[in-house]
């Protein structure tokens, strides 16, 4: 029986004190003891950033690569051994600014991968820039005069996209994070939590007070995580009125994965696969007789 | 050496391809050894495309200076390749073209090959009946040709019999007027660089293929695409950051992994290159290069990515850069790239180019030469697991995920020999400068490991007595090869050093086989990359130089006229 704790590495992690990531942390500690994870059978990809160190903090495999590339490695690894528990763990400006692209393209092969996005809504590493979820009028070092770009919306962005499982959470309910990062892990195919999760020395707007001002439970709320509209409904509310924040399960379905469906996939784990025997690769060969 | 060479030439749309395509075939049933290339353009209809098949009963190092037949369907097909066909050779062309431009000594015969067409089944049939004036002219039976149809529309009936009438109308066109050589015992396989590159993978174990497509390299992501049921997994990506990035994914869970694609492609992939270097995670990257800068001419060839390739990416890393100088090499190669990324756990590069990845050439390959190679793979767990353990040979103990009680985090960032990243707390402490000085020379060592291990094959010497020696890499090196032939004829005795593993460079080797030698550097590219390559490596300078960029691979007669301009100081 594996505890909390025993999920996590001695390395220090680089958080500053009060950090929400410190939430998602514990978070997703408590989903993997919850689920009884095997360290060694699960991945941990991070890309940059400081919510990108993660991986450094758990005592799991982990690749901490390039920004906004957490979704192609995980994928790869997922792909090629999908016997593995793949997490994809990063920030906003690595998932919704530079690694967009993956994101509607993970979503929409629907690859059996629990991602989570820790959303400051600012460019915290780089000391305080603004982010591609950064809100309208935000004043930040590269926008002195308030952001004049609408924020990016990965609840309805991927909802469109056609995401089998999307919901959102907050670092300051670490127990009601843990429950939908639980979910998304158990959830066969591709799944986007997008954590609000505050920055406690760049983002001076967003704060743990802010979001609790707006932050309401769609659970409480009784929306049915079925109901594709009423989930897109949702998902555009703070667009309409920024004073609500939904957070929970938004959107759930049932679908094959990619690696339900790919051909090669069939035979079993890529990685289990022997390698060809010289009358195997002979056969091959005389296609070409 | 006996040889004949038959151009086909038409518009995009008119099965130009096809046609090359199934002669190669015939021919090659006939016992012939095959070289054929094709000029096209990138459009889908018209413009003015060849497909050039040349025959012999010996190895063929090109696909020909001259041609003796040239059948052609347009008036702009005749002006493209006119000047081409040799003294006595046949021009054979659509008599509903009107008149055409003709040169000295070659036999003129317009033939209503619309006409015809239309007999057999409609105006598409003018390739199938210009097989049938192609096998009929050189004085070869049918069987063969028939054959090969048969067996290429044996699920359609209908378009097989017309395809068969088609030749017959053909080949009772016209007589025979060219003598073919006397086939041999042809080579085994007909492969183009690509297909033969995937095969080598295949034979060595790749199990994941990702890629964007993109001219020239698309032909290797098809070979994948329809060879999933054999278990090896394939992914066309959003684009070639996902592609490498996926690969480097893959080949951290275990897999053997390639991605491939052209110059700018490749540029995409830069980041992610260094990634590999820095989590040394075993990779292989199939650059087929085109006519740059930018997108140049996509669908023409060049060898201009050279020294782009070897210094990709910020900071040093260890790579390997290994551009396979024929079509077998692209399959020995292709298998052998697999165990040198996983031995010294680094990115290696196979440089292809669109002539080598396009051309098809008659091949024996022989499985049995492929071996297999893991590296330092642990799987028993063990007390304190380094991952990036600093070795005598640079290269540490790797562990998959999956493995008990191995777990470690591969970081882009710095990291100490456990993965823990020395980047941020702990950069700029005295020990930590020195630990990351450390982990750098550890990577780099694997270089001089490889080196030592005697695993960087020297350049290919022909000739080692000349009087002047071709220095040239990768697909130049074939037609470099019969000119040795040509110059030979002239009276030259002419060598060959050509190189397939470029990086790392055995220098003080190289530079005792170039010293002394009279040199001239034959390359695709419009700067001599090689050269600049060669002397940055050993300090020999090559002043004589045979460059070609205007997006056709050089010939046997360009390289032999530059080498005897040289060798004869004018």
């Amino acid at each position: 029986m594996l505890t909390q704790q025993d999920y996590r590495s001695n390395i220090k992690p680089i958080f500053c004190p009060g950090c929400g990531d410190y939430g998602v942390l514990a978070a997703l500690t408590k989903a993997m003891a919850d689920l009884q994870l095997d360290p060694d059978n699960t991945v941990l990809v991070s890309g940059i950033g400081c919510s990108s160190s993660i991986p450094h903090d758990l005592k799991v495999y982990g690749i901490h690569g390039i920004h906004g590339r957490l979704l192609p490695i995980a994928e790869g690894v997922k792909f090629a051994n999908k016997n593995l528990t793949v997490i994809g763990a990063g920030g906003d400006g690595d998932g919704y600014g530079i690694g967009l692209n993956h994101l509607i393209h993970a979503i929409r092969r629907n690859v059996d991968i629990t991602y989570i996005v820790m959303n400051n809504e600012i460019y915290g590493l780089t000391t305080g820039q603004a982010s591609p979820t950064s809100i309208l009028g935000h004043k930040t070092k590269t926008s002195p005069y308030g952001v004049i770009e609408r924020p990016v919306n990965p609840i309805a962005l991927a909802l469109a996209a056609g995401a089998t499982y999307v919901a959102r959470g907050f670092s300051g309910d670490p127990n009601h994070l843990a429950m939908l990062i639980e979910d998304g892990i158990k959830h066969k195919g591709f799944a986007l939590i997008d954590v609000l999760s505050p920055c406690v020395s760049f983002n001076t707007l967003n704060t743990y007070d802010w979001f609790r001002k707006r932050v309401y439970k769609l659970e409480d709320a009784g929306h049915d995580p079925s109901n594709f509209e009423k989930a897109m409904q949702k998902a555009i509310e703070f667009d309409l009125d920024n004073n609500k924040m939904p957070i929970g399960l938004f959107y759930k379905k049932d679908l094959a994965t990619y690696e339900d469906l790919d051909v090669a996939e069939k035979k079993g784990a890529i990685v289990d696969e022997p390698f060809p025997s010289k009358e195997d690769i002979a056969k091959v060969l005389e296609e070409n007789a | 050496m006996e040889s004949v060479a038959i151009r086909i030439g038409g518009a995009n749309g008119d099965g130009i391809d096809s046609a090359g395509l199934m002669l190669a075939s015939i021919f090659k049933k006939m016992g012939y050894n095959i070289f054929a290339f094709r000029g096209y353009q990138s459009v889908i209809r018209g413009g003015v495309v060849w497909y050039q098949v040349r025959i012999s009963n010996e190895k063929l190092y090109s696909y020909g200076n001259e041609i003796d037949l040239l059948i052609a369907f347009s008036q702009e097909a005749v002006q493209q390749s006119i000047e081409l066909v040799k003294e006595n050779g046949v021009l054979i062309y659509d008599s509903n073209i009107g008149n055409v431009a003709t040169k000295q000594g070659i036999k003129l015969m317009p033939i209503p090959l619309t006409e015809l067409a239309i007999k057999a089944g409609g105006s598409i049939y003018r390739n199938t009946i210009s097989i049938g004036i192609a096998c009929k002219i050189l004085g070869l039976s049918g069987d063969a040709a028939k054959e090969v149809l048969s067996s290429r529309f044996k699920n359609k009936p209908d378009v097989l019999e017309s395809n068969l009438k088609a030749f017959e109308l053909g080949y009772n066109a016209v007589e025979p007027l060219l003598k073919a050589p006397q086939p041999g015992k042809g080579a085994k396989y007909l492969l183009n660089g690509n297909n033969a590159l995937a095969l080598g993978a295949y034979a060595a174990g790749c199990k994941f293929y990702a890629a964007y497509p993109m001219t020239p390299a698309s032909g290797i992501m098809e070979w994948f695409a329809n060879h999933e049921e054999l278990g090896v997994f394939f992914k066309q990506t959003e684009d070639e950051i996902a592609a490498i990035n996926m690969t480097i994914g893959a080949a951290s869970a275990g897999v053997r992994a390639m991605c491939g694609t052209s110059g700018g492609g490749f540029s995409l992939m830069v980041e992610a290159l260094g990634l590999a270097g820095m989590i040394e995670a075993p990779i292989v990257v199939v650059d087929s290069q085109r006519t740059g800068p930018s997108t140049g001419l996509p669908t023409k060839t060049e060898q201009g990515d050279l020294l782009f390739v070897m210094h990709a990416s910020q900071g040093d890393f260890p790579r390997i850069v290994i551009a396979p100088r024929s079509i077998e090499e692209c399959f020995y190669i292709g298998a052998n790239a697999f165990n040198l990324a996983e031995k010294y756990q680094c990115p290696v590069i196979i440089l292809l180019d669109l002539f080598l990845s396009e051309h098809i050439e008659s091949v024996d390959i022989d499985p049995s030469k492929v071996s297999i190679d893991r590296g330092k793979i642990q799987k028993e767990p063990v007390k304190d697991f380094k991952r990036y353990q600093i070795t005598d040979d640079g290269i540490s103990p790797r562990s998959l995920p999956g493995t008990k009680g191995l777990a470690f985090v591969a970081a882009s960032d710095e990291h100490d020999e456990y993965g823990n990243l020395i980047s941020d707390v702990l950069v700029g402490l005295p020990e930590y400068a020195e630990l990351r000085k450390k982990m750098h020379e550890k990577r780099l060592r694997k270089l001089e490991t490889m080196l030592k291990n005697n695993d960087v094959e020297m350049p290919m010497v022909l000739n080692e007595n000349a009087d002047i020696f071709i220095v040239t890499f990768g697909s130049s090196t074939e037609s470099s090869i019969e000119a040795i032939s040509l110059l030979k004829e002239r009276g030259i005795n002419a060598g060959l050093i050509a190189f397939s593993y470029l990086y790392p460079m055995k220098s003080e080797e190289v530079k005792k086989l170039l010293s002394g030698k009279r040199l001239v550097d034959v390359e695709c590219n419009a700067t001599g990359q090689l050269a600049k390559l060669i002397a940055m490596n050993t300090g020999i300078i090559i002043k004589d130089k045979v460059l070609r960029y205007d997006g056709e691979a050089i010939t046997s007669k360009e390289i032999a006229d530059g080498v005897e301009k040289y060798f004869k100081g004018v």
